[in-house]
């Protein structure tokens, strides 16, 4: 062991490092991004879901439980009819809707309550919340009633999932999209970075090949590989984990097909501003974990804080994941119109990326 | 007339920043010609050689290539260009490599001649990442002229290149320029430059001399080429 010749090493690296501003400036910039965004997330978060309100009660007691939920720090509160109710969930303005019945005060004279709960049930997380907040309501309702104990038993009833519905079936539609996206991308930034170390780059722009073949033979190439890639996810997901789908398979992988599409022309794109594969594996956390974050994948795109969702909005996975989930997890075909504006504005995204990668593949070398 | 001439570049200047890669160069080269470029390491060889195929844009001046402006994607088919660094893909044989290239020049057929040309037909079946140097060199070759085009710029064709197979090599050029394609040829090698119908010599970016490899004899005041060629390079120097 010869300390003189350790500190060659590391001198080397370091010397490296030196010339290499753009992996110096990711190196320090990327924790800060990464874990500043984590912290707005899950700080700044108005994380209390929307609850549709339907008293029918005849009786007072309903509108002091009403009173009570809107009261409540949890949730926020707006003022329906049962009627209205799972179209306000289908449309997403709402998570969930309680409504109280018109024998409601009469039921709770007898001691035994039973309110009903509408949970959209696609996002795990908003509907404890919801249930606390009633919960709540029901102890400032007995306390009113005096000398009875009041037993207290929700409806409850999804649109969508239901009981069954888990934390996987939820995440697992994202990723099956995800994983794909992902693997793609590095795969194509990757191997779009060879093309240039190795000098093939250079040939090929001395060849009649135009900019427009080179990306769109790319595409094709790993298209194909990305959806052998996805059957494989899908199978397993679907026949090993159990992942529920409501869904056509035949629009999963066509919106996994989208996805990849993107991803390649995302990784034709950014590889243009990487000079070497050490700098291109950097764009990786820089652009995964914030799409991760962003995208709705965790933590649900309404329950960011304002300023975050303009972001989410112009992220292409936002769409991605939504669209995948309205598929598994909500049985969407393409009648729907969520369905629609998350396909076309993936295929929109896929458009402008393969213009930019286009654009960015200059003939010239300087 | 510019017809007359497959390659014509005129007071072509190129920099990189502040650096003066080439200055005001002029050169012109006939139709089934061999034209070596010599020049000591950074001379501007390479760079001449990727404006003349259009790879970079000059500052100033003009390049015509086969009666077009520069750069002309129109032309490309008709070149072949063969870089200084063996440019294939490591992970393909060699057949697949010359099939590749072939296919993107819109020629498929000449691939078996290719290989043949360059003694690589029997390893046609070999992965290129598991090739030595120089068998890599002669696949890079073979990419090069699949395509049977009309101009060939090599850079630095022959470097670890045994000599029987460097003999071969410059009869097949010689062949080709009999058939009519213009040979650029980049070298530092004297006896190699002795085969050329005409030298180009290049330093710091301009060109020194040019003319048959008797005239640059003639020129430098040696029967020696290399001698001649260091008194040429050394005399503008001073
Ligand atoms: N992209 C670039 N950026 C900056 N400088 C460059 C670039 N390309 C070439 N140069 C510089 O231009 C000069 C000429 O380079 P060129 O590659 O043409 O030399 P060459 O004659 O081919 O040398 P060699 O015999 O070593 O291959 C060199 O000093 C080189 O460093
Ligand atoms: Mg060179």
């Amino acid at each position: 062991m010869s300390g003189h010749r350790v500190r060659a090493i590391t001198r080397r690296l370091l010397q490296g490092f030196r010339r290499d501003r753009r992996t110096l400036a990711l190196l320090f910039v990327a924790p800060i991004v990464i874990l500043g965004l984590l912290g707005y997330l899950m700080r700044g978060s108005t994380s209390s879901p929307s609850v549709g309100i339907a008293n029918e009660d005849s009786g007072p007691l309903g509108v002091m439980v009403a009173d009570a939920l809107r009261h409540s720090s949890r949730i926020t509160t707006t003022d329906i009819s049962a009627a209205d109710g799972d179209a306000k969930l289908k449309d997403g303005s709402l998570v969930a809707y309680i409504v109280l019945p018109s024998d409601f005060s009469r039921q709770a004279q007898s001691g035994n309550v039973a309110p009903e709960v509408h949970l959209e049930g696609s996002q795990p997380g908003v509907d404890a919340p919801v249930l606390q907040a009633l919960q709540q309501a029901m102890i400032t309702l007995a306390s009113q009633v005096a000398g009875r104990n009041v037993n207290f038993q929700p409806q409850i009833k999804y649109l969508y999932g239901g009981k069954s519905y888990d934390t996987l079936d939820y995440f697992g539609a994202a990723f099956v999209g995800l994983v794909v996206f992902f693997l793609v991308f590095v795969i194509t930034i990757v191997s779009f970075l060879n093309e240039r170390s190795q000098g093939t780059l250079e040939r090929l722009m001395a060849s009649p090949l135009r900019r427009g073949e080179i990306v769109l033979g790319y595409m094709l190439g790993f298209t194909v590989i990305a959806l052998v890639q996805a059957a494989e996810v899908l199978i397993f997901s679907l026949a090993v984990l159990k992942i529920q789908n409501q869904g056509s398979v035949l629009l999963i992988f066509g919106m996994e097909a989208l996805m990849a599409i993107a991803a390649v022309n995302l990784g034709i794109f950014l590889s243009m501003f990487a000079r070497s594969e050490f700098q291109a594996v950097q764009f990786i956390p820089l652009v995964v974990v914030p799409q991760m974050l962003l995208s709705g994948i965790i933590f649900p795109v309404s329950t960011e804080p304002k300023a975050l969702q303009y972001l989410s909005d112009v992220l292409p996975l936002t769409y991605a994941v939504n669209g995948m989930r309205d598929i598994m997890v909500k049985g969407a075909d393409l009648t729907w119109s969520s369905l629609q504006l998350d396909a076309g504005v993936v295929a929109g995204f896929c458009i402008v990326l393969i213009a930019a990668g286009t654009a960015t593949l200059r003939r010239r070398l300087g | 007339m510019t017809d007359s001439y497959a390659v014509d570049v005129e007071g072509v200047s190129k920099s990189f920043g502040a650096f003066k890669a080439l200055n005001g160069v002029n050169l012109r080269v006939r139709q089934g010609e061999i034209y070596g470029l010599l020049g000591p390491n950074g001379a501007g060889k390479t760079t001449l050689i990727r404006l003349i195929c259009g790879l970079l844009a000059a500052h100033a001046g003009t390049v015509t290539v086969l009666g077009q402006r520069m750069p002309n994607v129109g032309v490309l088919r008709h070149i072949g260009y063969m870089t200084q660094q063996a440019a294939l893909y490591p992970a393909l044989s060699v057949e697949e490599n010359v099939s590749f290239f072939a296919a993107i020049n819109g020629a498929d057929e000449g691939v078996k001649d290719a290989l043949e040309l360059v003694e690589l037909y029997d390893r046609r079946a070999s992965v290129v990442a598991t090739l030595s140097g120089g068998l890599r060199q002669r696949c890079s070759l073979a990419c090069a002229l699949v395509h049977r085009p009309e101009l060939l710029l090599l850079d630095e064709p022959t470097v670890g290149i045994d000599p029987q197979l460097r003999v071969q090599f410059w009869e097949s050029f010689r062949r080709m320029a009999a058939n009519g394609t213009t040979i650029i040829v980049s070298s530092h090698v004297m006896d190699e430059a002795d085969r050329c119908q005409r030298l180009g010599l290049i330093q710091y970016g301009r060109l020194l001399a040019e003319g048959s490899p008797a005239d640059i004899r003639a020129q430098g005041g040696s029967q020696n080429l290399e001698e001649a060629f260091l008194a040429l390079a050394g005399r503008k120097e001073s």
